[in-house]
């Protein structure tokens, strides 16, 4: 064999990976913005970074110091037979799916199991429940503690979401437990509060 | 001196089981305390494994509960002897999947999908033997060993051979068809644990005929063919759970021993952690898998906490008909008068989805009756008004 | 056809030899305004995080204690001589018999990860977020809680370090030379390391190393000595640096 032919039959064989470059993009304060790629609008009143990265098709994720630090990610329409997130093993470990007929009370626990799974553990657990409006509708918001696979570090996450046409709307934001969490709450809250359809 | 005593390890245990008398059990493997890494490799892999210990030490997931963790290193004791038992560093890990593991440096867990399905001492003990069999062969170091060369071969395929599929699919077999027999002789000389214990050792292979069960049963919960075969599968790294039941099952009745599973002295000390590790369970997403777990452990009798279990299951996969049937499973606990109040949530819950607000309504004042402090009270209630 | 073949190898392996072409693999933050004048501070110096191994073909991580024992060893004993000439008090931390365990490692967690932010989103190009990409700023911090840590009472501030090394194997670095022919991407070994001081009045990080692509092998006492030279690199409130002849080799 050639080394031309066996050079080419060599490139052939290999994979050429091209590197997923999705930009940050900064989110200015002030102006009403869609997010999620849904008709779910935010008004911040700070600045934030929006990840190139989605979590999902109708996701999307800001941070102000990078996901595993400060992580507020925004669900715009999620509807019936979809997952909250990507499966990462749809035969062995499927995700738990959105239903129309969803209650309130539903939306916690679809986001408490989703996580168990996507986790692989236990060690994510739901704490405060509590009626809110949102986004025009009767929502919830509800309070969690859990930690990623491989990891010490315990976070904490508070959600709020409602059921509207049939579809789950939902913001939550997460943070490790020690001084990541408290020290954005109150941005990501004004945030969320703001949230319209 | 130390090497003598592995190798006599081996040797006997080299042999594969076949037809022992009552009276010809083989006597277990002298026993070396205090055993020292002594190789490069080993060493690596006892540094990872304490570094890793380290870890558990802090991590979240871990059941401390000094009750619990007392019990099953007890039955360990009783299973292995107390020489061997000193020597493990038990840990109890909130997962709900059936696991064990053991890893170079003495360092077990067991998780709590195990002690879900398991049913009584003898069969804890089997699962905790066969683990400290992988600690007294040495198995975590060669498997790595094996792996390690496997995947360098791979490599090298890849870049080399343009056609190099056929290559690498072989080569996986390699590696994994070591664990398999890893974990045969790991089986081997658990059965012998049990043997000389005053457990029956039958229990091993029950153990894995429910297994079986369990995951034929999750697969056509999924809406997959049920497919427990004879032969390992070619990614299988364990023996097939047939395979296993059935050796285990021929090599216990070669031995031909009696004894007391302990049932009930299992049941009743798990009792207190019954309800997280259903709960665990149900969350999990596996309809098919969690209906059986269920059906097994309502063998002598559907209790309240199994009652509730089922009726959260039916309601979280939420189909019409669930629902109803859902109301019906928390009905009967509730008739049984020692459900919790959470009886009457999830009753309230899968009325209210499946259009029945009347009931639904009565239901849930119920639950805010008997719980008014309860996370969700502000929740419920605002559902109750509406 | 064989003179070819080995004409063409000869190429690659010249080639590789010359500038490996990756990002920049080093960097430094500080805070803005942030000083540290020498005899001025106590430093508190955590245990470091150490890993050693080797890098399979494959590229699977096999661990070593030897080389990890060897590295740990080397790594303290060139701190510790470093630790005389920064400046400023180093000392070492002392775990106190009753404390906690628990809290210390979640710190350890969170600079872990706050450093990992910080290379993954402000220090190298490809996915810097917008806010950390202003000239001169650098606002890191694991809160101002870290002084309540058991055993730092009396210090001012607390220096974490972590290496990690997985040394390629010649199968390894054979394998590079031909995966280049067919370009597939392959790298030999990763040598990272970080070095971060935390100010414990404010939690504040007001310094941190980088290093993607560490120097010196850390198996040998005189390479050690070049890591850590290397991590402390800048360090402040270091007196202007003498002269450094060691010249090993990378």
């Amino acid at each position: 064999m050639s080394v031309r032919r066996f050079v080419l039959s060599v490139a052939a064989a290999a994979l050429l990976v091209a590197p997923a470059v999705a930009g940050n993009k900064l989110i200015l304060p002030g102006a009403r913005i869609a997010v999620a790629k849904s008709t779910l609008t935010v008004q911040p009143a700070s600045e934030w970074n929006r990840l190139g990265a989605r979590p999902g098709r109708n996701a999307e994720t800001w941070t102000l110091d990078g996901d595993a630090l400060n992580d507020l990610t925004f669900y715009g329409g999620i509807e019936s037979g979809k997952t909250l997130f990507r499966d990462t093993d749809r035969k062995n470990q499927p995700l738990p799916q959105v239903s129309a007929t969803m209650l309130v009370t539903d939306i916690p626990a679809l986001v408490e199991n989703s996580y168990r799974i996507a986790l692989g553990t236990a060690s994510m657990s739901i704490g405060t429940v509590e009626p809110v409006a949102f986004a025009g509708g009767k929502g919830v918001r509800f309070t969690y503690a859990f930690t990623r696979q491989g990891e010490t570090l315990r976070r904490r996450g508070e959600g709020r979401g409602a059921m509207i046409g049939g579809r789950l709307y939902l913001i939550t934001y997460e943070a490790p437990a020690l001084h990541y969490y408290d020290r954005s709450l109150a941005a990501a809250r004004q945030v969320a509060d703001s949230a319209r359809l | 001196m130390r090497r003598w005593g592995i190798a006599a390890a081996l040797a006997c245990v080299a042999v594969p089981a076949q037809g022992w008398a009552a009276d010809k059990v083989p006597p277990l493997p002298p026993y070396v305390a205090a055993y020292q890494p002594t190789n490069v490799d080993e060493r690596g892999a006892w540094m990872m494994a304490d570094e890793e210990e380290r870890h558990l030490r802090d991590a979240a997931d871990v059941i401390r509960d000094p009750a619990l963790n007392a019990y099953v290193r007890g039955v360990l004791c009783r299973t292995v002897g107390e020489d061997r038992c000193n020597a493990v560093r038990l840990y109890i890990l909130r997962v709900p999947a059936f696991n064990a593991t053991m890893s170079a440096n003495g360092t077990m867990t067991i998780w709590s999908g195990a002690l879900l399905r398991l049913r009584s001492e003898a069969e804890l003990g089997a699962v905790l033997g066969h683990e400290f069999g992988h600690f007294e062969l040495r198995h975590t170091l060669s498997g790595f060993r094996n792996r390690r060369s496997g995947t360098d071969l791979m490599a090298w395929a890849s870049i080399l051979i343009a056609n190099s599929s056929a290559l690498q699919m072989s080569t996986i077999g390699g590696f994994y068809a070591f664990d398999r027999a890893q974990e045969t002789s790991a089986d081997m000389i658990g059965v012998r644990y049990l043997a000389t214990s005053r457990y029956p050792s039958a229990a091993a292979a029950d153990v894995w005929e429910r297994i079986m069960g369990e995951a034929d049963a999750t697969a056509i919960g999924r809406h997959r063919k049920a497919n427990q075969r004879y032969a390992a599968g070619f990614f299988a790294t364990h023996p097939t759970s047939l395979a296993r039941a059935t050796y285990l099952r021929d090599a216990a009745q070669a031995i031909a021993d009696g004894g007391s599973a302990e049932g009930n002295a299992y049941r009743a000390a798990l009792a207190p952690w019954l309800p997280t590790f259903l709960a665990d369970q149900v969350k999990l997403n596996d309809f098919g898998g969690s209906e059986f777990v269920l059906a097994q452990l309502a063998a002598d009798g559907w209790t309240t906490p199994l009652l509730f279990a089922r009726g959260e299951l039916y309601r979280e996969r939420g189909n019409p008909r669930d629902l109803v049937a859902a109301a019906g499973f928390y009905q009967q606990a509730i008739d049984r008068g020692d459900a919790p109040a959470e009886a009457y949530r999830g009753l309230g819950l899968a009325l209210l989805r499946g259009q029945q607000a009347g009931p639904a309504g009565i239901a849930l004042r119920e639950y805010l009756r008997r719980k008014p402090d309860a996370a969700d009270a502000p929740l419920i209630t605002t559902l109750v008004a509406s | 056809m064989r003179r070819l073949v080995c004409a063409v190898i000869a190429a690659v392996v010249s080639a590789m030899l010359v500038a490996v072409p990756v990002q920049a693999q080093e960097k430094t933050g500080v805070k803005p305004g942030f000083e540290l004048r020498p005899g001025t501070a106590r430093i508190v110096l955590l245990r470091p995080s150490i890993k050693v191994g080797a890098q399979s073909t494959a590229g699977m991580f096999e661990p070593n204690a030897d080389w990890t024992a060897q590295a740990r060893e080397n790594i303290d004993a060139a701190l510790a001589q470093a630790q005389n000439s920064l400046g400023n008090t180093v000392t070492d931390y002392v775990e106190p018999v009753n404390a906690d365990p628990a809290i210390l490692s979640e710190y350890q967690a969170l600079f872990d990860a706050v450093a990992q932010s910080v290379i993954e989103y402000q220090f190298f190009p490809g996915n810097r977020l917008p806010t950390k990409k202003r000239d001169g700023q650098f606002e890191w911090g694991l809160g101002g809680d870290v002084a309540k840590l058991p055993g730092l009472a009396g210090a001012d501030y607390a220096l974490f370090v972590t290496t990690e090394d997985h040394f390629g194997s010649t199968g390894r670095k054979v394998l590079q030379i031909f995966a280049a022919l067919a370009r597939v991407p392959v790298t030999a070994g990763v040598h990272k390391g970080f070095a971060g001081l935390v100010d414990l009045r404010t939690g504040e990080l007001v310094w941190l190393n980088a290093d993607m692509q560490m120097g010196g092998d850390v198996r040998e006492s005189d390479g050690a000595q070049k890591r850590v030279r290397q991590l402390l690199e800048g360090f402040p409130g270091k007196p202007a640096a003498a002269p450094v002849t060691v010249a090993s080799a990378h």
